[in-house]
């Protein structure tokens, strides 16, 4: 009788936990499979091309996001890595140092270090950047361009009308692969087809 | 209900006037960049140490390009020219090419025969070399040894030859000078170790001025302008940099104004006008701090009426001020300034003077018309006669008058021909001749040749009927 009892509760016990993993399993693979399928060569994000950017400061006051989903990047292929960097000192800076006054960004979202004689690095803080483009308008005007700006879609919650592309002067916005969201510059490995930027 | 309210609202408006929202901000400092000053290693340079003679000839040619700008300071060529009005598929014709190291200089042409102070990369020297205006080939080169890192180029001046002599201002500001045929060695100065300059930002672009038996260089550290002997390099006058300007990349100009000679110069802090001769000569005229720029590269543009125009990049744009004779001196009058996208503004290049009016391009923070080919009258450089157009913009290069054509050349190597007008935009001809880029190097035209650069390459372009 009582082997009868805990045969029958040890298999009870065990279909339950067999099912428990199957309920899990498919479950994983369910989820699995809809991220898949949410990140398919078929879905789009947006995200701004920075060759066609004019650097107007829309995408920090117009984006849903607060502060706003697209920040400065640092393609540093680029970068001359001046002194005098365009994109880091007000034009006709009273000395080319890390002093506020000195500096064109708002909120001091690029760091600057000494490399060596005559060289310096600059590093933006993403947590900092709200996507103004004072930088990338001084780097595009006197330099290489190496500053730029780029949708973060870590931040980027993709709304089906974005609404910087509402306003962008110049339809630098556009919606790329979600498996190929960024056009980054300056990755010249890549090549210039336009369809795989980055 | 309404007292729990209240107290709510106590609460939060304790809350609010105790937090402090800056609390998480940090200031911006000096220093935080970890800045160290210069080399800490002082390099032994000996100028002018070095020489090479090659197995080769240069054909003895007529024409002269003596020095940046040209032997007017104008950048038209004063001889004649006789060149073509359009360049068929094949034209303009590459006659030959030489492989240069990275870097922006200009050459400068002297009787059938090139001058260009190069910076060989492989073994650190600045090197004047001396190749055949007819075929390209190398002829002597007078070098010495002097580190200089890649900094958006390395060489970026342009020698001054006169029929016995070579001068130069290397990138970290060496003088030299040497026979013009044989490339033997005169004299040298070095300018950071004698007068304290400070290498303007990219290393100098200063081109030396060479105004007879004298040579005249503006230092800026301890002497702001000063006269050499070009025969024994022994200084004439030194006239100390009481302003306590520095170099820039602008090159002296010489100017004559109501019976005066001066030598003017645009430093980065003000712009200057040195009496060149007289009894008072290396004295100052005049002199402003109204132009005050960190980064001053073109030079200044002489206009008639004492009027002289002022331009530089890296958000500066353009100023007109007038010498006002007072006594023996002059007062400088500020006609207009203004911002780059509100008149003619160049940003590496000079303008030039033709018929009466001012062309330059505009750099790129430019406005609308950025990046044009502009023309204005110098009653009203804020004005545009005309503009290019947004289908014809260029960039940082040079570009030169002759024979009634102007050529632009563009960052990419691609070489426009077009009428100078001063009515509007005549566009010849369009051509690309280099793949390189950074093709800022200064142009020169002599014997119906062009001399071009990109960053590594220099040609010699057949132009002529």
């Amino acid at each position: 009788m009582n082997d009868k009892k805990e045969h029958k509760q040890a298999g009870r016990r065990e279909f339950i936990q067999t099912g428990i993993r199957w309920t899990l399993g498919v479950s994983l693979a369910g989820v699995a499979t809809a991220a898949a399928l949410k990140v398919s060569a078929d879905d789009f994000v947006w995200q701004l091309d920075p060759f066609k950017c004019v650097y107007c400061g829309r995408c920090a006051d117009y984006c849903v996001m607060t502060p706003s989903a697209v920040k400065c990047v640092h393609a540093y292929d680029l970068c001359g890595y001046c002194d005098l960097c365009g994109g880091y000192l007000k034009p006709d800076a009273n000395a080319l140092s890390t002093a506020a006054e000195n500096q064109l960004c708002p909120t001091s979202a690029i760091r600057r270090k000494f490399v060596e004689d005559p060289y310096f690095e600059y590093e933006i803080d993403e947590d900092l950047c709200f996507g103004c483009a004072k930088c990338v308008e001084g780097c595009t005007s006197f330099g290489n361009g190496s500053l730029h700006l780029q949708v973060r879609h870590d931040l980027c919650v993709n709304c089906n009308e974005c609404s910087i592309a509402r306003v962008c002067p110049s339809d630098a916005f556009e919606r790329v692969p979600a498996n190929n969201p960024y056009k980054i510059k300056g990755d010249f490995s890549v090549g210039t087809d336009e369809s795989n930027p980055a | 209900m309404v007292g729990l309210v209240a107290l709510i609202g106590v609460l939060s408006f304790v809350f609010w006037l105790t937090k402090d929202p800056t609390n998480n901000l940090e200031a911006s400092l000096p220093g935080e960049d970890n800045r160290e000053a210069g080399n800490l290693i002082e390099e032994i340079i000996r100028i002018g140490e070095n020489f090479n003679l090659f197995d080769n000839e240069a054909p003895e040619m007529e024409g002269t390009w003596p020095q940046f700008r040209g032997e007017n300071f104008d950048n038209i060529a004063s001889e004649k020219q006789n060149l073509k009005d359009s360049w068929s598929a094949d034209e303009p014709e590459i006659l030959w090419s030489v492989e240069l190291g990275e870097g922006h200089a200009g050459p400068a042409i002297y009787k059938g025969k090139v001058y260009v102070l190069d910076y060989d990369e492989e073994t650190r020297e600045d090197a004047l070399r001396c190749f055949s205006f007819a075929n390209g080939k190398e002829i002597w080169r007078r070098s010495y040894g002097v580190h200089v890192k890649r900094n958006h180029g390395m060489s970026r001046t342009v020698p001054t030859v006169t029929e016995d002599y070579v001068v130069t201002i290397g990138p970290r500001c060496h003088v030299m000078c040497v026979a013009r045929e044989t490339g033997d060695f005169i004299w040298g100065i070095d300018m950071v170790k004698d007068y304290g300059t400070t290498l303007p930002q990219w290393y100098t672009a200063q081109c030396p001025l060479v105004d007879g038996d004298k040579v005249i260089l503006a230092p800026g550290g301890s002497t702001i302008m000063m006269a050499v002997d070009i025969h024994s390099g022994e200084i004439l006058w030194e006239r100390p940099n009481e302003m306590q300007w520095k170099m820039s990349h602008s090159s002296i100009v010489p100017m004559n104004f109501n019976g005066r000679k001066m030598y003017v110069y645009s430093a980065d802090g003000g712009v200057c006008g040195i009496a060149a001769d007289g009894e008072d000569e290396g004295e100052v005229l005049w002199q402003s701090n109204a132009w005050n720029h960190s980064v001053v590269a073109p030079s200044p543009v002489i206009i008639d009426g004492g009027r002289i125009f002022l331009t530089a990049g890296y958000g500066a744009g353009g100023m007109m001020i007038r010498l006002n004779p007072q006594g023996e001196k002059f007062d400088v009058e500020v006609i207009t300034e203004y911002k780059p996208k509100d008149g003619l503004a160049c940003e590496q290049q000079t303008p030039v003077v033709w018929d009466g009016h001012l062309f330059g391009i505009l750099p790129k923070d430019g406005g609308a018309n950025r990046n044009q080919l502009v023309c204005v009258h110098p009653d009203d450089v804020q004005t545009f006669v005309w503009t290019s157009g947004k289908d014809s913009r260029f960039g940082l290069g040079p570009y030169i008058i002759a024979d009634e054509k102007m050529y632009i050349l563009d960052d990419d190597g691609t070489l426009t021909m077009i009428k100078p007008d001063k009515n509007r935009y005549i566009q010849l001809a369009q051509k690309k001749i280099l793949d390189g880029h950074d093709a800022w190097g200064p142009l020169a035209i002599a014997d119906d040749r062009l001399l071009m650069r990109d960053s590594k390459t220099m040609v010699c372009l057949d132009i002529g009927e």
